[in-house]
């Protein structure tokens, strides 16, 4: 089996941000680093081989995020409140979408819950990452890492 | 016929998500009532039967795929169809699931229009409150 590209883990970003979160896309080369006030999502899974996807963005993209799953006003508080879980839901999708999209809808896997912090690790260890710009001009970035193959 | 439905998913944000997709789609709604898993979810439809149960798989406590057994093993649940709303899975998942007795699965992100088109399949235009 082939290992996953920066352009596969761009076209799975940027297709489900299009299609469950009604952002415009443009991608970006990855930042070194994030600077300021941002959520960091992480999904572990086991499929073939094992791994975690992270995806990390702004606190304001994160507003935006669940304002447009929500179809409410991103300066609504409500926005605010539920731009983590809505990092978290995001995630979820993003992590079925990827593996089926890699190994296949015939292979078997598991999927762990999201969990959400407010700081990003120093360490960037990923096998391969992506990050776009979504029309608010905020950048999210995914980040996989996979265990070796077997 | 206006509807009382159940959402079951861990996510704040999916439940809001399947709401506000339950409302575009043109379905006559009398109710909406959540639960974050499986076992609240039991715990509502004894105390208040639904017409459709909108569920997750990936839910801690209890998962939707055990959910949905304990419904088909419960002849007072039975008769309750339980859509399951989840994120793209293997063919293998899907078709454990629909054996466990769910009667549809719907692909996260989906269009109102898909659950609108996948509710009246199941409960019949009449049955499905169509306005």
């Amino acid at each position: 089996m082939s290992e996953p590209t920066p352009e596969l883990l761009t076209e799975v970003l940027s297709s489900v941000l299009e299609e469950a979160a009604f952002f415009m896309i443009e991608p970006e080369p990855v930042p070194p680093a994030f600077d300021g006030d941002v959520f960091s999502a992480t999904i572990d899974f086991e499929a073939v081989r094992g791994g975690q996807l992270r995806l990390t963005a702004s606190r304001n993209l994160a507003r935006n995020l669940a304002a447009n799953m929500l179809g409410i006003d991103p300066a609504d508080p409500e926005a605010d409140d539920q731009g983590r879980n809505a990092l978290g839901e995001i995630l979820n999708v993003l992590g079925g979408a990827f593996i089926t999209r890699h190994f296949g809808t015939k292979t078997s896997f598991q999927l762990g819950l999201p969990a959400v912090a407010d700081t990003v690790p120093e360490e960037r260890r990923s096998t391969c990452a992506a990050a776009v710009r979504v029309d608010t001009g905020d950048l999210i970035v995914l980040e996989l890492d996979l265990e070796p193959g077997r | 016929m206006a509807l009382q439905l159940l959402v079951v998913d861990d996510s704040p944000v999916t439940r809001k998500m399947v709401r506000r997709a339950i409302g575009l789609c043109g379905l006559e709604i009398s109710e909406i009532h959540e639960a974050s898993n499986g076992a609240e979810a039991l715990e509502r439809l004894a105390a208040t039967p639904v017409d459709l149960v909108l569920a997750d798989v990936n839910m801690p406590v209890m998962n939707g795929m055990e959910f949905v057994k304990r419904m088909a093993a419960d002849p007072a649940l039975s008769r309750i169809p339980v859509v399951i709303v989840a994120t793209p899975m293997s063919e293998d998942r899907v078709e454990e699931i629909l054996d466990s007795g769910a009667r549809a699965f719907l692909t996260k992100p989906f269009r109102p229009e898909s659950l609108r088109d996948l509710v009246m399949e199941i409960l019949g235009p009449q049955g499905a409150g169509h306005v």
